[in-house]
């Protein structure tokens, strides 16, 4: 998941990377630095493009800016906040960034000399290495890489790359890009804009990256909900239908895709991992109250296929769940196969929740409820 | 080391099991021995459970593989441990490694991918519910109710579909030839376009079915193998996240759409036009499947 460029900025100031004097720039804030530049704060590309980048010359201009910027949306994202930073003049700007090749399994490394370049669109302007993932390795790949740069800029762009390197491997990133980076005259560089793409998977041993998500939860919501639940909830559509509890990603993915297709619109993906509930009714009442906000919900589909999940504790953990939040009206349709399914069966019969065991007619038992009421 | 499980004797290879003694793990050990395949020993770090039912654990995996003959492991470790579990069986000479753990960091999982190309070993996984030779075989908790002996191979990223998908060609009277779940992790051990060359003569295989998601490249990877050297048997996809938000991971740490890489469009056009039929529904693809599988046997 991509950070924020704050946030980014943050994590590798405090491995040694210089980058722009800068802040959180709220209302009545004195800027770093004059002139400034103000910058949108989502986690998405095409910031500039969007009017999500302005340069300040006064402190009135900057917070003129500010206001501008905050409610755009840029990428699908609304702007929560902005970042006041120096402007770096003088510096000869240049792309470097590191990525992990899945199918080379190794780590890509790019050179351009052309800063702000897009990478999708670079092509030739773009210079590739790939590289073990390692400290040296990846020094050597930018040391390697820096022979297409004028000479008077090689021996800063090697400084930068066997930092940035070093600290791509360190923060466990997925991606790194330094664009710009700012070369100076004095040998000097600066990351002027930095793209930090983290794996939530290494959470656990990258604390101070995990403590940047904890105070930025209006920003990382989706993220910190599987942090703290252990599994995956997402609302794909706040004016959703349908409310989706069920286990396995491509599944759930699959379903909504289906039902999308089929003119209805489910509310959220879902991966519950039913494998990992352990008796605890936690996860289900958790997903059911956040169901139960949801505006224009007409039915919910549990969709439960496991190899290992005891359906008949499942059903237990399920009526448990949905008593816990009364207030999630919506009618239930289960769907539960697997280990225990007869007991299940038994243990919702009488409870309200309809269980239909063929997938697609329980699909069109929610799809029904949700035109029903549409048509209300 | 797949070779000796696309064979004609699968059930022969001996088999341990990394992490064996967790609740869930002794489970499995049991499911998977009962379902046929030759579990030789369990490893765990602690001593507690010297054996489950008649199968010794060990703490050392080179002493277990060098008293056992064993020839693969299925790794049940937590997501941090896995790296290391690879590296020890790697280095006790195992020659193939299924690690079903979700959450592997991508680094560890690049790091081991490079020490198993250097072992010359073959690795499934991670974040996969395993293999099968159905019948046969068992390496991972793939449900046995979706499991059946059959003329189709599949392959997949995703558990629960493939579970899904697996159920049906069974009540539809098919079943697999073999099942490999390459994992819904972005770095991994088995791409999709590495199962082409093993499959091709595999004669119990009649037809593919490669059940994809939107995130990375495998599917394009596959469609660009596929059309340089064609399998030559009908190949059909199922491609999950086609209404998925850009820049999200969907349940898989693989699964992420960013600008049009990864995306749906792009996968779903390379896959046909390297020939392969690409369904939009669960239903309508096991129909067609079947009728080409009917159709042969005429």
């Amino acid at each position: 998941m991509l950070l924020l460029e704050h946030d980014a900025k943050a994590a590798l100031e405090a491995r040694g990377v210089p980058v722009p004097a800068g802040a959180w720039f709220e209302a009545g804030d004195a800027p770093p630095a004059l002139p400034c530049m103000i910058k949108a704060q989502v986690p998405a590309g095409g910031r500039g493009k969007a009017g999500g980048i302005r340069r300040a010359e006064t402190a009135q201009q900057a917070d003129t800016h500010r206001a501008a910027i905050v409610g755009l949306t840029i990428g699908g994202h609304r702007v929560l906040g902005c970042r006041a930073e120096a402007v770096i003049e003088n510096g000869h700007e240049v792309y470097l960034g590191f990525t992990l090749d899945a199918a080379a399994g190794k780590v890509r490394v790019m050179l351009s000399e052309a800063g702000g370049i897009d990478v999708e669109d670079a092509g030739d302007a773009m210079h590739h290495a790939l590289a073990a993932p390692a400290p040296h390795a990846l020094a050597a790949a930018v040391d390697g890489l820096a022979e297409a740069l004028p000479d008077d800029l090689q021996a800063a762009a090697r400084d930068a790359g066997r930092i940035i390197g070093k600290t791509f491997l360190d923060l466990d990133a997925l991606l790194l890009e330094i664009n710009p980076l700012m070369l100076l005259p004095d040998g000097g560089w600066v990351a002027a804009d930095v793209r930090l793409a983290i794996d939530t998977d290494a959470l656990p041993r990258q604390p101070d990256l995990a403590a940047l998500l904890e105070a930025r939860p209006q920003a990382y919501g989706d993220a910190l909900f599987k942090r703290h639940q252990g599994y995956d909830l997402i609302v794909i559509d706040p004016k959703g239908e349908v409310g989706l509890v069920t286990t396995g990603a491509g599944l759930s993915m699959k379903l909504i895709d289906e039902m999308t297709e089929q003119g209805v619109r489910p509310y959220n993906f879902c991966d519950i991992r039913s494998g990992q509930m352990r008796g605890d009714p936690a996860r289900l009442i958790g997903a059911f109250q956040v169901m139960a906000r949801a505006p224009r919900l007409k039915a919910v589909l549990v969709n439960i296929f496991a190899g290992v999940t005891d359906l008949g504790e499942f059903a237990e953990l399920l009526l448990t769940a949905l008593k816990a939040v009364p207030e999630l009206e919506a009618p239930i349709v289960a769907r539960l196969a697997g280990n225990g399914q007869e007991r299940a069966a038994a243990i919702l019969t009488g409870s309200g929740v309809t269980l239909e065991q063929n997938l697609d007619r329980a699909v069109a038992l929610v799809s029904n409820h949700a035109r029903q009421g549409a048509d209300a | 080391m797949l070779d000796a499980v696309l064979g004609p004797a699968p059930q022969d290879i001996p088999v341990i099991v990394q992490g064996a003694t967790g609740r869930v793990a002794q489970n499995h050990v049991r499911l998977m021995r009962d379902y046929g395949t030759r579990i030789v020993a369990g490893i765990s770090r602690s001593t507690r459970t010297p054996r489950i039912d008649e199968i010794p654990i060990y703490t050392d995996t080179a002493r277990a593989v060098a008293e056992t003959g064993a020839r693969a492991s299925v790794i049940m470790v937590p997501p941090l441990s896995v790296l290391d579990a690879i590296s020890e069986a790697l280095e006790a000479g195992l020659k193939l490694v299924v690690t079903v753990t979700e959450g592997v960091p991508a680094h560890d999982a690049l790091r081991a991918h490079a020490l198993v190309r250097a072992a010359g070993a073959c690795w499934i996984g991670a974040s996969t519910p395993g293999l099968a030779v159905p019948g046969r075989l068992k390496m991972g908790f793939l449900p046995d109710v979706a499991l059946a002996p059959g003329p189709v191979a599949i392959w997949s990223k995703s558990g629960t579909l493939s579970y899904e998908s697996g159920l049906r060609l069974v009540q539809h009277g098919l079943g697999q030839s073999a099942w490999i779940g390459v994992g819904g992790d972005a770095i991994k051990g088995t791409r999709f376009a590495d199962l082409v060359e093993p499959f091709r003569n595999h004669a119990a295989t009649r037809a593919v079915l490669v059940i994809g998601e939107i995130g990375g490249t495998e599917e394009e990877e596959l469609a660009e193998t596929l059309a340089q050297t064609p399998l030559g048997k009908p190949v059909h996809a199922l491609i999950a996240g086609a209404s998925a938000p850009e820049g999200q991971a969907m349940g898989h740490a693989g699964a992420m759409v960013m600008g049009n890489r990864g995306s749906h469009a792009s996968k779903r056009a390379a896959l046909m036009a390297a020939g392969v039929r690409v369904h939009d529904r669960i239903g309508t693809m096991i129909d067609a499947i079947t009728t080409d599988i009917r159709k042969g046997q005429q």
